[in-house]
């Protein structure tokens, strides 16, 4: 059987399917062994049949956030040893003379040079005798220092110090990360931080997920451990714990999947996701026929360049807990500052500073009762005071609850225009798709302004991250930089066969048979910035075309005169998933009057507006509802304002057409 | 009909549309760009302008432009008819730049049925080399002429398509045509990127609804900047700092201002009268620059996101001497200007500033930007090339934090050239860059340290140094003590012999030959 859990920092949630019928299981965290849970989990599904276990774990971006990873040397060309620490000698916060800038990773005592230097072209033009590598030993032992990262100059165009590095070290016997195998790939600020992050991270993970699969092994007949990537495929443990940088995103990763797997399993391959949680929201744009979430490789994770491959997910800095204020110009703001868990929004009774939650609740938009399933007590007359007493010049307390709510949609409206309109696509032709706590309290509304038709509010919202590991494909990348001009398109066929072999050999020792996808990262001689494109043996000229077309669309011009320059081959290799389709219940026509279970008032437009209340859990499929209408549940609920149409789909889902009109 | 005024809710809704569409033009910019100094460190602005010129956005790039660029699109607007898919380029200092490597693009937006363009959309970004006496067009010329390719405002794209003569002019005079050509290209490529959604968002509110946000946003940044004014004390604050040379004699060159703040009106007059006259070296300031430095220091009391529109200088009353290093007159030498004078003047402007608000404003940074350029021969492909980098140094302490260790500071923010991309691209190789230990000054609150970055010629080169910051160290506060000075080495190859550059200068290098550029470290602020 396979099961997935995604630990986050309140609850774990479990997924597992059940002769085909996909099951649940909540359970609260267990942060200071976060593999209690797991096994906890797994025991309540079957204690002793073998199990294999897919992972999503935030073990390493909280790590990250926090500082609290391991200490780690950095070992780079002699005379570089600060690079790490100047990074581009920018500053982040232009026009603030008083910011502060959080520590480097590496302080100056755990810095190490080398005496050597590669060049350019890859010629070894000074190579660290002996004796220099055992100095280097000595000092490194005497650091302390519990892991160590390599990244010498050039070293992605010629390994072999690296590697002299990582063999004079080995006697340490603690883990040792090299650039020339995490980021082979040039700028050697961006590398050596990708190195130092997964350097930083790998004790911890090393022993979390080597330990997690032990124990998962012992009590679940040999069951093996995978792990969910940045990038949104699976990886074996044992990679996962040399390469955890490659994990930092593991659980959003995961809600990415699950939002591209329900969504298509319900018929829309064109999905833009909207995951609000209480500091942030996650969004993301994903189009099934160009292969799903677009991947970067610019990202910055705790305010430190991480150069693997990760989904595209943007990051606004709004959510539930982010707080309303007036600046000094009179303009409304929300965020990015956040009430958090403590003192939390006003209507939670500690915190003294009105906040998107607050609002929500003064517009009628949260039903208390049903908040968390009640086990959270909210205080609504301490929350209208508290807007109030803050509204500023705004004549009343809804007026200022109202703004709080447009503006704060207005910083996720503006997080999608970066992924979408920024990028060339037309919200008009996806779906939204809205989970996490605070999605569906705002989604109609912000597809409305984006003129989005369509929003889809998931079965369950609460356990899509589970549901999307449990469902992701194995996957593994590879590249290499080759630096060819265009022409050359036509010869790459043996490049990318020794690619597959060496793909292949790994994932026999996984015991799994992929298909390799062939792309080729291609820009105009002397860019400074690649574009990808797909490669094919029958009919290579074709990248060189898409490669115009897609310039053409991102940077307003293209030029299929000018030369072109190959620099990256990149294999993908994957295997797929279990097929999964969802349960189809039978639908019939029905209004949800069985889940009716209340009616309150909700604030649209400028007025209160008698609105039904609906238990999502009672929804049958084929329930058509007519906003104004709430859907609650357990961690969300749903807003439907006047002019929108619900309709509960076979698998459950909510799908709301925002044209409607009633 | 009176424009109404928009609520705050809309107005923050519009201000960041145009803030992001800034920002898209730049990423489209360094992402087509040949030029390292584009692609790698980013030096460049993108802004918006209403239909009068008035800068409504900025994307988060080089400050010096900040009050520059709304001069180059007047100066576009009133030499051209520009029309329907036309874009203008300039790069004249005396003219609406800055100086001469700048090239600035300004395309008019015109609505569908509309006239007059209804704003329009610039970007600006620094070319490796333009020509004149020295490679990289950063060099110690005593007049305009020597200092490169001047170009009034002219059209490089008209009814959509290049120019093809104005293009070929421009490439003929340059000394890596080709880069050049490409990084142009990039230029016309954003300004189309900024043209679309500028479009997208007019359709999506009609032309008069955008019309009362800009003005709303305009009048929005000025209430900021009174806010802060009026919560200042009142006085007249009076300060004095110098650039250590003009590069042709030793003499220092002054830079005066007199800064008069009236809380009551949240109004500010910056009167620079008593700086040097403009100068024969390269250093001079036109008064755009000026202007920049004022409306930098002025963005920085504001939030940090707050929007850099013109309402910001409509509380400052500027007045700066003809003919002076603050406002030069043609035919005056000006690379510098731009680079070094500026930081000069924004040193100036925080120590008079530092009386008026001793708890907010910091010690002075590095002050220098330590320009260097190479141009020659690549040996690998026969081709020339030039490579222009900035190297930063320390931040000033502030009041109670110690200052940053080798960042940008103030006028500029461009990056530094990766190793692995300088290496590719030139022939150079470089030996080392690191913090320069102990050059910030000492205090309670410790100045940041400067740079030290060593480069090897791998080819024969002209090697032109433009830095500050040699005589006069940048100064601490409150009993803080100055950062060190900056400097520049050579060591010969031939020779085996060192010997000191000093801070503005052009020497043709031999391969083998290793530059060693030490930059200032930033002041320490209290005892």
């Amino acid at each position: 059987m396979r099961a997935a859990i995604d630990t986050g920092g309140t609850f774990s949630d479990c997924v597992y399917l059940d002769q085909g019928e996909l099951r649940v299981l909540k359970l609260f965290s267990t942060p200071s062994d976060p593999a209690q849970a797991v096994l906890t989990a797994l025991r309540q599904i079957a204690p002793d049949i073998r199990i294999d276990l897919r992972h999503g774990t935030t073990l390493g971006t909280n790590a990250l956030l926090e500082r609290r990873g391991a200490r780690v040397a950095f070992v780079t060309t002699q005379g570089f040893e600060d690079i790490i620490a100047i990074g581009r000698q920018t500053r982040s916060a232009l026009y603030d003379w008083l910011a502060s800038v959080p520590e480097c990773l590496v302080p100056r005592e755990l810095r190490f040079g080398v005496p050597e230097r590669v060049s350019a072209e890859g010629e070894i033009l000074r190579s660290p005798a002996d004796a220099e590598l055992n100095a280097l030993l000595d000092e490194v032992r005497a650091s302390k220092a519990e892991a160590v990262a390599v990244s010498l100059l050039f070293s992605f165009a010629n390994p072999a110090t690296e590697r002299r590095v990582a063999e004079a070290l080995a006697p340490l016997g603690i883990p040792v990360s090299l650039s020339s195998l995490i980021l082979p790939e040039f700028r050697e600020y961006e590398r050596a931080s990708t190195t130092v992050v997964n350097a930083c991270l790998a004790p911890r993970m090393q022993n979390y997920l080597l330990r997690l699969e032990e124990r998962v092994a012992a009590e679940h007949q040999g069951g093996r451990v995978d792990v969910m990537q940045s990038s949104g495929g699976i990886v074996s443990a044992r990679l996962a714990a040399q390469e955890p940088v490659r994990t930092v995103l593991s659980g959003p990763a995961g809600g990415v999947m699950g939002a591209m797997r329900v969504a298509r399993a319900a018929g829309f391959d064109r999905i833009i996701g909207l995951d609000m949680g209480g500091t942030s929201t996650d969004v993301f744009l994903s189009d099934a026929a160009q292969g799903g979430v677009r991947r970067t490789r610019e990202a910055l994770v705790a305010g430190i360049p991480v150069s693997v491959p990760m989904l595209q997910i943007h990051t606004a800095g709004a959510g539930g807990g982010s707080i309303a204020r007036f600046d000094r110009g009179g303009m409304l703001r929300v965020g990015p500052e956040s009430a958090g868990a403590d003192p939390g929004p006003i209507c939670f009774g500690r915190g003294i500073l009105p906040t998107v939650t607050d609002a929500n609740l003064l517009l009628g938009r949260l039903d208390p009762s049903s908040f968390l399933g009640g086990t959270v007590s909210v205080d609504g007359d301490r929350a209208e005071a508290g807007l109030v007493e803050h509204k500023g010049p705004l004549a009343t307390a809804e007026a200022f609850a109202s703004g709080i709510i447009r503006v704060v949609e207005t910083e996720m409206d503006r997080a999608i225009r970066v992924i979408s309109v920024e990028q060339g696509y037309d919200p008009r032709d996806f779906t939204l798709v809205a989970f996490g706590g605070g999605g569906p309290l705002h989604a109609c509304s912000l597809a409305r302004a984006l003129r989005i038709p369509t929003v889809l509010v998931p079965m369950m919202p609460g356990a899509l991250s589970a549901l999307g590991i449990l469902l992701a494909d194995v996957v593994r990348d590879h590249a290499r930089t080759v630096m060819l001009t265009g022409d050359a398109v036509h010869d790459l066929a043996d490049d990318f066969a020794v690619l597959e072999k060496e793909t292949r050999r790994e994932f026999a020792e996984e015991g799994l048979e992929g298909t390799p996808a062939c792309s080729l990262d291609l820009r105009y001689r002397g860019q400074g910035y690649e574009l990808n494109v797909p490669w094919s043996a029958d009919d290579p000229a074709r990248s060189l075309a898409a490669f115009h077309e897609l310039h053409q669309q991102r940077y307003g011009f293209s030029d299929p005169g000018k030369s072109i320059q190959i620099v990256s081959l990149r294999l993908r290799m994957t295997a797929p998933a279990d097929p999964w389709e969802p349960q189809r219940r039978d639908s019939r026509p029905g209004d949800g009057r069985s889940a009716r279970c209340g009616e309150r008032n909700i604030f649209f437009d400028g007025q209160f507006l008698p609105s039904l209340v609906y238990r999502r859990d009672q929804l049958l499929a084929g329930d058509v509802l007519d906003g104004p209408a709430m859907v609650t549940e357990y961690t969300s609920a749903t807003i439907l304002p006047p002019g929108c149409r619900a309709v509960v789909d076979p698998f459950l889902n909510l799908i709301i057409d925002v044209r409607a009109s009633s | 009909m009176t424009p109404s005024v928009p609520d705050p809710v809309e107005l923050a809704i519009f201000r960041s549309a145009v803030h992001s569409i800034a920002e898209e033009m730049g990423a489209a910019l360094r992402r087509t760009a040949l030029s390292p100094n584009i692609k790698e460190r980013r030096d460049y602005s993108c802004a918006l302008f209403d239909r009068e010129a008035r800068v409504i956005a900025m994307g988060d790039h080089m400050p010096v432009h900040l009050g520059s660029m709304p001069m180059s699109v007047e100066a576009a607007v009133r030499a051209l008819p520009l029309g329907r898919g036309d874009i203008a380029v300039l790069n004249d200092p005396y003219a609406g730049g800055t100086h001469l490597p700048d090239i600035t693009m300004v395309l008019p937006v015109f609505l569908s049925g509309g006239t007059r363009p209804a704003f329009y959309v610039s970007n600006r970004a620094h070319h490796a080399d333009v020509g004149g006496c020295f490679a990289g067009s950063m060099g110690p010329a005593r007049e305009i002429f020597q200092e490169g390719l001047r170009i009034p405002p002219v059209r490089i794209v008209r009814g959509g398509v290049v120019d093809r003569e104005t293009m070929d002019l421009l490439l003929l005079n340059v000394r890596t045509p080709e880069e050049r050509e490409g990084d142009l290209g990039a230029q016309i490529g954003a300004c189309r990127v900024g043209e679309r959604r500028m479009l997208e968002l007019a359709g999506k509110y009609g032309e008069p609804r955008v019309q009362d946000f800009i003005a709303g946003l305009l009048d929005y940044s000025e209430r900021l900047v009174r806010a802060e004014l009026s919560r200042m004390s009142a006085g007249t604050f009076v300060a004095e700092d110098a650039l250590d040379d003009d590069g042709v004699s030793d003499a220092p060159c002054r830079i005066c201002v007199r800064l008069r703040i009236d809380p009551a009106a949240g109004a500010l007059d910056a009167d620079f009268t008593g700086s040097s006259p403009q100068v024969p070296g390269s250093i001079n300031a036109v008064r755009a620059i000026t202007l920049s430095a004022c409306f930098y220091v002025l963005r920085c009391l504001l939030e940090r996101d707050a929007p850099a529109t013109a309402g910001i200088l409509r509380p400052l009353t500027l007045v700066t001497p003809p003919g002076s290093i603050v406002d030069a007159r043609s035919p005056a030498a000006v690379a510098g200007g731009n680079v070094e004078t500026s930081q000069r003047i924004v040193d100036t402007l925080m120590r008079a500033l530092a009386q008026a608000a001793p708890d907010r404003v910091p010690a002075a940074s590095a002050g220098t930007m330590s320009n260097l350029t190479i141009g020659g021969v690549d040996p690998r492909t026969g081709e020339a090339f030039t490579y222009y980098e900035t190297t930063a140094g320390g931040m000033g302490a502030r009041p109670a934090l110690d200052g940053l260790s080798g960042v940008h500071t103030h006028m500029t923010n461009s990056l530094n050239t990766p190793v692995e991309a300088l290496e590719y691209a030139y022939p150079l190789r470089v030996r080392r860059y690191g913090y320069r230990s102990g050059s910030g000054g000492s205090g309670r609150f410790r100045g940041g340290d400067g740079l030290v970055r060593e480069i090897e010629l791998l080819a024969p080169a002209q090697v032109t140094i433009l830095a500050d910051r040699r005589r006069f160290p940048p100064w601490g506060l409150a009993g803080g003590g100055e950062g060190a000075v900056g400097r520049a080495v050579v060591t010969e190859a031939a020779t085996g012999t060192s010997f000191e550059l000093p801070g503005k200068c052009s020497r043709y290098l031999e391969a083998g030959d290793i530059l060693r550029m030490e930059t200032p470290g930033g002041g320490g602020w209290g005892q």
